[in-house]
């Protein structure tokens, strides 16, 4: 018997049905939990980009 | 000397003084350049090749073998280095550290560059493997993964574990995510049987060149058609929008000065991409012999990926509240706008297309292509340009850009060459696909011949041509003014020391969360704590158990849409007269894919009336269970083959078309001239049936008798074309030239279905 009648028999086209379902809660999970995140604590992380500016720009020509 | 601190007093320990490596990123800056121009260009001549098929001038870059050069030239090498500018220069800056290792850098950069020139050594030599953004063949495809993962990879992570700030911010999780589904892709979709080695092991040598780079995948027909496009989607979801949202998410809020509009919406845009995008990938297969589940699960997550996508555009955008009277000065954020909307409208387009119906009107035209370009065009190349221009006065120490006036300029040529293109593509794309499945009253096909929805879609390729043209012009303006700035550099770039304190190895969380909640029972209480989300903050310090919680989340849902494609029987039925290809055949196939014909010529008739009606009966999933690799194809710029040896089997008229196919009028074909010159390798069949025969195909005497079995069938193929009235001269030798082989290898395309099983047994007993 080769793997892949065990499969055959086992039908596990569900499988990929039960994964969409796993998948969609884990994610509502997250989304649910940003969205309780303290906003002073993301604030602070969004800021952590502007933190070296060094004040050259860009519309300022060279020469 | 800088200093920056950002972190609680509890977190502090001794300051550390560190530079950043602006030199690599210079080095990346350029790359991305030189290579943007070169993939622009090559698009240019693809597009007039399209119009006017005499520019096929020579085998070597006739469109077949570059079309694979230009996709890969516009997403590894400019896209592919755009990606590591930002990632050099963003990392260390978010991190508060230098790279780990600044020979790793190096070595990553240089082995990079070697790759896109193999690239585009071998492509035009016709050594491919055919499938789309995976074309190079396996040495090549050793290389990718020991510099992508082996030197990135390791130098970028490390870095990461390396850091001074405590908190990843969110565009170091979309390198992550790029990092990490980048590699099982590329390992995944790469799983081949090297000729060579197969033959070197065997007979202690190799035969050719040719054979020592050929490589056979290990899935044939529906399995690797499923692999390569589960990775094909995957390619442009994790290589082409995951690291330039990264991208986005740092360099926008630089660019306009104020932080990202919402960085909750910024982590849901990312966890949605990461546990959604890699289901989408069948949705590129609809209506094909792919099993129908695996196909609606591609389209479910399709549209799913919707409300994200535009969640991220919407946030890109919002980023400039306050700002927007920026835009109509700052050209940098006039680049990143018009990306930002390019981003919303490919992703609102993508799923649009994912949906059946849609699918089956836009599938195989010009409308996929258009698709694809407003996306690298727009959305890619814009926001590359972006980033270039706010770089180039930082990493050059100049006070500004040369010309601010010429930077506008770039931006408004190129706005209108990427509009010229797409308008005129997507109206060619709908045009062919309703003129394929329109019918006259009497119930046949309005357009039967193929040529006639060819013809109509000229003047569009002209338009085409010239809008890429325009943006190709833009970009050398764009290349001039940061040449330009560059000279403006003073004579030793100044390299400034910052300073920071190193994380503590210990970090206090922290007291663990209390339930906010009163009366309810010990789950709700749970459930309280889990929304505080203590664990997640943890989650975001932690960069090993954040990359391995993407793997799982990237690998769990790979292995539950792909695996059970492999292994249950019923997906694939088998058909008891579908033969191995003979050993000529398998010569001919070789030759059509180093050729590169699938990217233009179909293999796959879908099960709708209008395709059955031009082609013949639809294709089933086990007529190409020895295809090694599948030919599906993905656009119809020529006719589909899938049952060319049924219909047009006439070897004397396959003889003629090639030399010249203008003897079909109207057609835009190359020519194949050089394949009347060039023999056969024979030498070459038999190591190939071997290492098929390796890979399962039941191939019987043809393991140690192919090279005999394929001159005489190279024989018979030369006397019908003898026997039948061609109007091209027959050539000397007319048995060992390369044309014989490939007109048997479409004299057999879906004749396996109608055979009979008598005709089946006799054949199998002549082939061994």
């Amino acid at each position: 018997m080769r793997l892949s009648d065990i499969m055959s028999f086992l039908d596990l086209h569900v499988w990929a049905e039960v994964a969409l379902v796993i998948f969609l809660a884990v994610f509502a999970l997250v989304v649910f939990r940003i969205l309780f995140a303290p906003r002073e604590v993301t604030k602070r992380i969004a800021s952590l980009p502007l933190q070296d500016d060094n004040g050259v720009s860009t519309l300022e020509e060279g020469e | 000397m800088t200093l920056l601190q950002s972190q609680t007093p509890q977190q502090v320990s001794e300051l550390e003084s560190f530079t950043y490596d602006d030199a690599i990123v210079r080095k990346f800056f350029w790359a991305t350049l030189i290579w943007g121009l070169v993939a622009f260009l090559v698009g240019v001549i693809l597009a007039v090749q399209l119009a006017y098929p005499q520019a096929n001038l020579i085998p070597e870059i006739a469109f077949g073998r570059l079309r694979p050069l230009h996709t890969n030239a516009a997403i590894f090498a400019f896209a592919g280095n755009a990606i590591f500018t930002a990632v050099y220069y963003s990392t260390q800056r978010l991190c508060k550290c230098r790279m780990w290792s600044d020979k790793l850098s190096k070595l990553h950069f240089w082995g990079w560059q070697l790759i896109i020139v193999s690239a585009a050594i071998t492509l035009p030599l016709g050594i491919t493997q055919s499938k789309e953004y995976a074309e190079l063949e396996w040495p090549i495809d050793l290389a990718i993964a020991v510099v992508w993962l082996g030197l990135f990879g390791t130098n970028f992570l490390m870095t990461l574990v390396k850091r001074r700030e405590r908190h990843m911010y969110v565009a170091l999780w979309f390198y992550i995510a790029s990092l990490v589904a980048v590699t099982i892709l590329h390992v995944f979709n790469n799983i081949w049987i090297p000729v060579g080695v197969v033959e070197f092991l065997k007979t202690g040598e190799v035969s050719s060149v040719s054979n020592l780079m050929k490589s056979y995948p290990v899935y044939a027909g529906v399995q690797d058609a499923f692999m390569q496009w589960w990775y094909g989607h995957n390619a442009v979801a994790f290589f082409l929008t995951t690291p330039f949202l990264g991208l986005m998410y740092y360099f926008l809020p630089k660019a306009a000065k104020r932080p990202v509009f919402s960085y909750k919406l910024s982590i849901i845009h990312f966890w949605s991409l990461v546990f959604i995008y890699i289901w989408a990938g069948p949705h590129h297969l609809h209506y094909t012999a792919l099993p129908q589940w695996a196909s609606t699960l591609g389209m479910a997550f399709s549209l799913m990926l919707w409300m994200p996508s535009w969640g991220g555009m919407i946030n890109g955008l919002l980023t400039l509240r306050g700002a927007w009277h920026k835009v109509s000065t700052d050209p940098v954020l006039k680049f990143f706008v018009v990306g930002v909307t390019f981003y919303g409208m490919s992703t609102f387009e993508g799923p649009l297309l994912s949906v059946k119906t849609v699918n089956a009107l836009s599938h195989y035209t010009d409308w996929t292509i258009a698709h694809v370009h407003a996306g690298t065009l727009g959305w890619n190349s814009f926001m590359t340009f972006g980033m270039l221009y706010w770089l180039a006065p930082r990493l050059f120490q100049t006070k500004g850009i040369y010309s601010v006036k010429l930077v506008s300029l770039h931006f408004w040529m190129g706005t209108i060459g990427i509009l010229l293109y797409i308008i005129s593509i997507y109206t060619a794309g709908i045009t062919q696909g309703l003129m394929w499945r329109a019918f006259n009253e009497n119930g046949t096909l309005a357009f039967p011949e193929f040529i006639e929805t060819v013809t109509k879609l000229m003047p569009f390729y002209w338009i085409r041509a010239i809008g890429g043209t325009v943006f190709l012009a833009s970009s050398l303006i764009g290349a001039y003014t940061l040449f330009m700035t560059w000279r403006q550099r003073p004579a030793k770039y100044d390299v400034p020391t910052h300073q920071a304190p190193a994380l503590t190895k210990y970090y206090d969380d922290g007291p663990p969360p209390v339930s906010r909640l009163t009366s309810n029972a010990g789950i709700g209480h749970a459930g309280d704590r889990f929304l505080q989300g203590h664990w997640h903050r943890r989650w975001e310090r932690l960069p090993v158990r954040f990359t391995v919680w993407v793997v799982v989340a990237v690998s769990i849902a790979s292995i539950f849409e792909i695996i059970p494609t492999f292994l249950i029987k019923s997906n694939v039925p088998k058909i008891t007269t579908v033969l191995p290809y003979t050993p000529l055949e398998i010569a001919g196939r070789d030759i059509y894919i180093a050729e590169g014909c699938y990217n233009c010529h179909s293999q796959m008739i879908r099960p709708i009336f209008s395709e059955t009606e031009r082609y013949g009966d639809y294709t089933k999933p086990g007529e190409t269970i020895y295809d090694r690799p599948f030919q599906w194809g993905s656009r119809r710029i020529g006719p589909d083959l899938a049952r060319e040896g049924k219909t047009n089997p006439n070897a004397a008229w396959h003889y003629d078309h090639f030399y010249d196919p203008r003897t079909t009028k109207g057609s835009i074909m190359p020519s194949y001239k050089h394949l009347y010159e060039r023999d056969i390798n024979f030498a070459e069949i038999q190591p190939r049936i071997v290492s098929l025969a390796l890979l399962g195909t039941p191939y019987g005497d043809a393991v140690t008798n192919a090279e005999e079995m394929a001159r005489e069938q190279a024989r018979q193929v030369a006397d019908s074309i003898r026997e039948g009235s061609t109007v091209t001269e027959l050539v000397d030798n007319l048995e060992d030239k390369q044309v014989v082989a490939l007109i048997a290898y479409m004299q057999r395309l879906g004749t396996d279905l109608t055979r009979t099983p008598d005709e089946a047994a006799t054949e199998e007993g002549a082939s061994e």
